[in-house]
């Protein structure tokens, strides 16, 4: 019986059952190996609790990708790109400001963001013309909080450089 | 982890704010105007009131840029 069990649990075993073992329990096979996202912005609403495959996040520490049954964690976003692959495979993207992920028990994700727009809607051009501008602050005799704000700008900027091309 | 922006004495909540306008800034031309009216808040003021009489009347930007300035824990580097 015992082994059995044992012979069961390896055939169950899965890549995600591997991350989150002790989530994971028997007989429960059949839900979802969806996550449910909520992206919002204080404007708009993006998904609301809508089932997606998989949403890659950029965490304060470090790239992440969040499937069905992750672990429950709250994140700091960096302004940076998050990747939704939807149910139909499609793969969406958002630029977000930077706000909070967070990773509810039962395959929920709620991110929150003060500003995100699709990656089509930015024009590579007014970020060029923007790092031109926040570079001249930064070497500039602003003060202190001024030229840390044109980093903090700049920051942002290249990142969304950086995934323009 | 200390965040440059952080010994500059600037809030989370304005590095949001700062981090949002050069997003806002960088959208193509029609969906940026609609961003920009939306996402410049109006001006706040405010007074702080001691002994049942309002004190000086102060811009929440500026009021906030001072802040900051006393908040500043070292001069940075670069």
């Amino acid at each position: 019986m015992n082994s059995l069990r044992i012979a069961r649990a390896a055939l169950r075993v899965r890549p995600t059952a591997v991350r989150a073992p002790l989530q994971r329990r028997g007989y429960a096979e059949a839900v979802a190996d969806k996550i449910k996202l909520s992206l919002s912005l204080p404007h708009q609403a993006i998904y609301k609790s809508q089932d997606v495959v998989q949403v890659n996040i950029p965490a304060v520490s470090g790239e992440m990708g969040v499937l069905a049954n992750h672990v429950p964690s709250i994140e700091q976003l960096k302004p940076g790109l998050v990747e939704v692959i939807e149910e139909s495979g499609s793969n969406k993207q958002y630029f977000l400001s930077g706000g909070f992920a967070v990773v509810q028990p039962g395959s929920k994700l709620s991110i929150n963001a003060v500003e995100g727009y699709a990656l089509e809607d930015f024009s590579a051009e007014a970020v060029r013309a923007q790092i031109a501008e926040a570079q001249k602050i930064v070497s500039g005799g602003g003060s202190q909080q001024d030229i840390a704000e044109a980093q903090v700008e700049l920051e942002v900027l290249e990142s969304l450089q950086a995934v323009l091309k | 982890m200390v965040f440059a922006w952080k010994a500059a004495g600037i809030t989370y909540n304005r590095y949001l704010a700062v981090a949002s306008r050069a997003l806002r800034r960088s959208l193509k031309e029609d969906k940026r105007i609609i961003a920009e009216r939306r996402g410049e808040a109006a001006e706040v003021k405010f007074a702080k009131w001691s002994n049942g009489k309002p004190g000086e009347t102060v811009n929440l930007s500026s009021a906030n840029a001072a802040a900051a300035a006393e908040n500043a824990t070292s001069v940075p580097s670069s």
